[in-house]
C-alpha cells in the first residue's frame, strides 16, 4: 500500500485523522477491530512507536477501547462523539474563513444554498 | 503491541571516544552515541564517513580505541558471548554462491544456538525459493530473502543492517521493510540500519545519526525534528534579518526566492520571513553534509 504523508504534520497526527476519517465515513463502524500496530506500521512502512502513538490518542479521546492483550476497537458513540466535535470545528475554524471569502466574493446567500439543495439531491 | 514511546529501560550500544585510525586516514574521530533498546536507529552519512567502520567496531570485526558497550558485551573481548545476540546483514555477496537453501539453513542451525528452523520454513514458504535452489540460480532480490529469513529466525537483541537494500529493485525494498516490520521487531529487540535511500527509510526509523569525517554530526529521535529544525522560503528583502538567525543552510530557487534551514530557532521568530515547513530527512542531510566531496 502506498500512502503520501505530508511534510507538515506528524505522521502520528495523519494516521489519526485517517482513522477518523474511516469512522465518519463509516468504513470503520462501532464494535470494529483496528489493525494491530504491527500490520499497520508493516502496511504502511512506519515505525511501530508512531503507530502506537496514533492508535494512544484515539484511545485519550475514548474513540477506541483497548482491550487488553486483544486489540482495540472503535468504541461505541465513536462516530456521533465525532460528528459533534468535527461540526463544531467546522463552525469554528474553517466556516469564518469561508464566510469570509463569500462576502468577499459577493456571493447571494440564495445561490449558495441553491448549490447545496441540487448537491444534496445528487447524494 | 505496546511499546513506550520513550524508553529509558536501557541502551543497546554506548559508545564513547571511538577511534579508528588507518594508515592515511581517521574513520572514527572520537564518535560518542547511544542506541536506545527498542529502537530502528538510521546511522546515515556519505561514502567514506565511517558507517561501516563504525558497525564493524559494534559488531567486534576490528580493533579500535576508546569505550564500547553492546548488550554489555564489550565487543573486543567477548565477541563470542555478544554474536549470540547480534544479527548482522552485510552485503548479499556473503552468502556462498554454492550453497544450497537446504544447507543454509543446515549451517546456521548447526552454527547459533538461538535459531528458529521452523521460523525459518515459515519465512521461506512466503518467497519462491526451494529448498534445493543454490545461490548461484538466486536474483540479487532472492538472494536477500533468503538471507534474511536465516536472520530473522535468529532471536537476536541487536539486529545491524549494512546497506541492505542496495541494488534491489523497490518491490523487494519495500517487501524487506515490511518483513522486518511485520515478524521480526519489538520493543526488546534493536535495529541499527544504514543506507543512501534516506526517503525510503525515514518514516521506519525511531531515531537519526548523522556521521561525518568520523564523527557523529547530529542525533535526534525522528520525533523531535520537527521541533528542531524548520525550513522558511523567504523573499530577497529579508534575506539579511533572516541570516541573522544563523541559517545552517540556504539556497536561491527562482523568482527571487531563497530558502533557508534552522536549527534550533523558535517557529514565532521565523514565521514573519515566509512559509514555513519540516524539511525531509533527505534535505537535513544534504544540509548538514555540504561540501564533504569538495
Amino acid at each position: 500500500m502506498s500512502v503520501h504523508w505530508n511534510d507538515n504534520t506528524p505522521i502520528y497526527r495523519q494516521l489519526r485523522e485517517k482513522v477518523v476519517a474511516m469512522i465518519l465515513d463509516g468504513v470503520l463502524k462501532e464494535g470494529d477491530a483496528l489493525p494491530s500496530v504491527r500490520q499497520v506500521a508493516a502496511d504502511f512502512q512506519l515505525n511501530p512507536i508512531t503507530v502506537s502513538k496514533a492508535y494512544q490518542e484515539l484511545a485519550v479521546d475514548n474513540l477506541v477501547d483497548k482491550r487488553r492483550g486483544i486489540g482495540m476497537y472503535v468504541a461505541e458513540g465513536a462516530r456521533e462523539q465525532l460528528l459533534a466535535s468535527e461540526r463544531e470545528r467546522f463552525l469554528r475554524e474553517e466556516w469564518p474563513i469561508l464566510m469570509e471569502r463569500i462576502r468577499r466574493l459577493g456571493l447571494e446567500p440564495r445561490l449558495l444554498l441553491q448549490g447545496l439543495e441540487t448537491g444534496g439531491e445528487r447524494a | 503491541m505496546n511499546i513506550p514511546a520513550t524508553d529509558t529501560s536501557g541502551h543497546a550500544v554506548r559508545a564513547r571516544g571511538l577511534v579508528k585510525r588507518y594508515p592515511n586516514k581517521l574513520a572514527l574521530d572520537r564518535a560518542d552515541f547511544d542506541i536506545p533498546t527498542g529502537r530502528i536507529v538510521g546511522l546515515i552519512g556519505p561514502n567514506g564517513s565511517g558507517k561501516t567502520t563504525a558497525l564493524k567496531a559494534i559488531l567486534g570485526l576490528m580493533q579500535f580505541e576508546g569505550e564500547l558497550d553492546v548488550l554489555g558485551f564489550d565487543p573486543r573481548t567477548q565477541r563470542d558471548e555478544l554474536m549470540e545476540h547480534v544479527c548482522f546483514i552485510a552485503d548479499v555477496a556473503i552468502l556462498p554462491r554454492w550453497i544450497r537453501v537446504r544447507e543454509a539453513i543446515e549451517f546456521v542451525a548447526g552454527v547459533h544456538p538461538r535459531f528458529d528452523r521452523v521460523r525459518c520454513e515459515r519465512f521461506l514458504a512466503n518467497t519462491q525459493l526451494k529448498p534445493g535452489m543454490r545461490v548461484r540460480e538466486m536474483s540479487k532480490g532472492m538472494i536477500v530473502q533468503l538471507h534474511l529469513a536465516l536472520v530473522m529466525a535468529i532471536d537476536a537483541r541487536l539486529l545491524v543492517l549494512d546497506e541492505p537494500t542496495l541494488g534491489l529493485d523497490i518491490l523487494y525494498r519495500k517487501q524487506f521493510y515490511q518483513r522486518l516490520l511485520e515478524d521480526y521487531f519489538d520493543e526488546n529487540k534493536t535495529i541499527l540500519v544504514t543506507t543512501h535511500q534516506v526517503e525510503e527509510i525515514e518514516h521506519i526509523l525511531t531515531d537519526v545519526m548523522f556521521i561525518r569525517d568520523g564523527k557523529i554530526v547530529l542525533t535526534s529521535e525522528m520525533e523531535q525534528l520537527p521541533n528542531r529544525y524548520t525550513e522558511v522560503m523567504l523573499s530577497a528583502d529579508c534575506v539579511d534579518a533572516a541570516r541573522a538567525l544563523n541559517p545552517l543552510d540556504e539556497r536561491s530557487l527562482p523568482f527571487g526566492k531563497v530558502v533557508m534551514l534552522f536549527d534550533g530557532v523558535e517557529r514565532t521568530r521565523l514565521e514573519p520571513f515566509g512559509e514555513m515547513r519540516t524539511p525531509g530527512l533527505a534535505d537535513l542531510f544534504v544540509a548538514t553534509m555540504k561540501g564533504t566531496y569538495a
